[in-house]
């Protein structure tokens, strides 16, 4: 009895560990091959340990004509903008939802849950147009528009949290004179904290992941985006590895550090909203 | 009575005044391009000339020449090998994780790690990983297997790819699944002589059907538009082989340059997800009063 339980233990870590190696295996296959030359590369087999370490790669790809530099900055602007944009006017909308008796309210709100629907590769092609339209293809601003004002899923998340702060408080700080600004700067937003962090790593996620927008959107180095460039250096250094693994490495760190600072949000944050 | 009114008033103001921004990015960034992408399949447009009506041309073109109906095959394909497979493995996964062995969170996390990274460039670590001459796979295997190029593995090998990064998602849904399983139900089972096998079957199987409910929609709905990984991968090919249909609509629309047709199959995959959404609702619903009869 004793020794089944411990070998089905045993083989239960087993299958864990065996499952970790795989989906571990390639972030670290991707890391150790930035740190490659060239020539190790084509001479060792792909589970070498870089020698002689190198930062050439890396160097090329931030000095270099693919302007990796340039595609972070943009990245992480237009991330920040968006997340800026998005909290905001999802906040105000999902108070007046949640709190604020107007006309026309449940029917506006079946409105924007409907627009879950939409899958967003629907939306590409129109998008496209009107932003060919708008004269702003190809444009810092074509990335961050479309998703700066609001996001239909934050709006719902925030109803609900909101839903759930006492009326007391509110109608407390009224009282006091405060004007529904003051009540949600002062009271709302403090009181919610824990879901304004989980749609801030949602939303920093999915814009840093965000591909085929940008990719459609944008030509040339200008507005390239991190996950653009790296596509684009894919075909560009077809076989040049090194390289290439350099540029997913720099796509795929900052989320790896990111999700290990703040395990416990993502996970919540993943289950709380079924993406990521 | 007066006073009532002018309240009534400054509320329904104070309402619109919050929600202006947030109806203004719903409008201009969600509804219209519906109505957009709807009018577009009406006319024809290469990027550059201008936007003329060509009636149901498009729709024609689309429907009779077979490229999209392979696109749609592609894709059903590709969501029947994905969706069950990563399901099966997360179930799994979450069911060894929820032992109460040590270590079991770090496992989680490392599980966890793919779903939040970038599927385009984990889709290119994937493709060197699989490349013909130098990749690891290969060089591990000591063989040649064309895995992106050869019709018959390209498929399967997207599917892998992409199973690879959502099964720590669907893993976490079903570890909280079976985590919200009432410890006294199981004690109960127990008692009554259940072992693990038929504890699994009759009891947890049962009890997480709105995970298992919740855990299909999203993954589905997510599968029909896959893009990232097959752009990465094999760029629709070989012979079409990936050709899913978000490939083949940006293809359409910015390789071939015909936007009456990418709108045309960007509104057939509306329809076929907005029924597929409104499908579960009705169903989920029904399940959801007929257990609390």
């Amino acid at each position: 009895m004793k020794w089944t339980r411990f070998s089905s233990t045993a083989a239960v870590y087993l299958v864990l560990v065996l499952g970790a190696l795989f989906t571990l295996g390639p972030f670290l296959l991707s890391i150790l091959t930035a740190f490659k030359t060239r020539e190790q590369f084509a001479q060792q087999s792909a589970l070498s340990w870089p020698d002689p370490f190198t930062l050439d790669n890396f160097a090329l790809l931030l000095t270099g004509p693919a302007q990796f530099g340039r595609a972070i900055v943009v990245t992480v602007l237009a991330a920040v903008l968006i997340l800026v944009g998005q909290l905001i006017c999802s906040i105000l909308a999902a108070y007046a939802f949640a709190r604020v008796d107007f006309p026309g309210r449940q029917v506006l709100f079946w409105v924007y849950l409907s627009t879950l629907m939409i899958p967003p590769v629907v939306l590409v092609v129109p998008l496209y147009l009107m932003m060919t339209e708008a004269g702003l293809r190809n444009s810092f601003w074509s990335l961050v528009l479309p998703f700066a004002f609001a996001s239909p899923y934050a709006i719902f998340l925030l109803r609900e949290y909101f839903r759930g702060i006492p009326q007391e408080l509110i109608d407390a700080a009224r009282l006091d004179g405060a004007n529904t600004l003051d009540v949600l700067v002062e009271i709302v937003v403090p009181l919610s904290r824990p879901i304004i962090a989980t749609l801030t790593l949602i939303t920093i996620v999915s814009h840093w992941n965000s591909f085929m927008w940008p990719l459609v959107v944008t030509t040339g180095t200008d507005w390239r985006v991190v996950t653009v460039a790296t596509a684009s250096l894919q075909s560009q250094f077809n076989g040049n590895w090194t390289l290439v693994m350099a540029a997913t490495t720099l796509a795929l760190v900052p989320l790896l550090v990111l999700f290990l600072l703040f395990q416990r949000s993502f996970v919540r944050s993943i289950t709380i909203s079924g993406s990521a | 009575m007066r006073s009532r009114g002018r309240l009534r008033r400054r509320s329904a103001i104070t309402g619109y005044a919050l929600l202006a921004p947030s109806l203004f990015g719903v409008v201009c960034f969600l509804l219209l391009p519906v109505l957009v992408v709807l009018w577009l399949s009406f006319q024809s447009w290469d990027l550059i000339g201008p936007i003329t009506f060509v009636g149901l041309d498009n729709y024609q073109s689309v429907l009779s020449d077979g490229v999209f109906g392979n696109s749609l095959l592609v894709t059903l394909i590709f969501v029947a090998l994905v969706v069950p497979i990563q399901t099966l493995i997360g179930l799994g996964a979450a069911t060894l994780l929820t032992r109460g062995l040590p270590g079991s969170a770090w496992f989680r996390t490392i599980y966890v790690l793919p779903w939040i990274c970038a599927p385009l460039a984990l889709g290119v670590v994937w493709k060197w990983i699989l490349a013909p001459t130098d990749g690891a796979l290969n060089t591990l295997l000591g063989q040649r297997v064309e895995w992106l190029s050869d019709p018959a593995l390209a498929l399967p090998a997207v599917a892998a790819v992409v199973i690879w990064t959502n099964v720590g998602y669907v893993t976490l849904f079903f570890m909280a699944g079976l985590l919200n399983i009432p410890g006294q139900i199981l004690e109960a089972a127990r008692i009554d002589g259940a072992g693990a096998v038929q504890m699994f079957w009759h009891i947890k199987l049962p009890l997480l059907r709105p995970t298992m409910f919740f855990v299909l929609v999203t993954t589905v709905i997510s599968a029909f538009q896959v893009f990232d990984q097959v752009y990465a991968l094999t760029q629709g090919g070989p012979a079409r082989s990936t050709d899913v249909v978000a490939a083949r609509i940006y293809y359409e629309a910015f390789d071939a340059f015909d936007l009456g047709r990418a709108a045309v199959m960007a509104v057939v995959l509306l329809v076929i997800l907005v029924v597929i959404t409104l499908a579960q609702q009705l169903y989920f619903r029904r399940r959801v009063t007929y257990e609390m009869d």
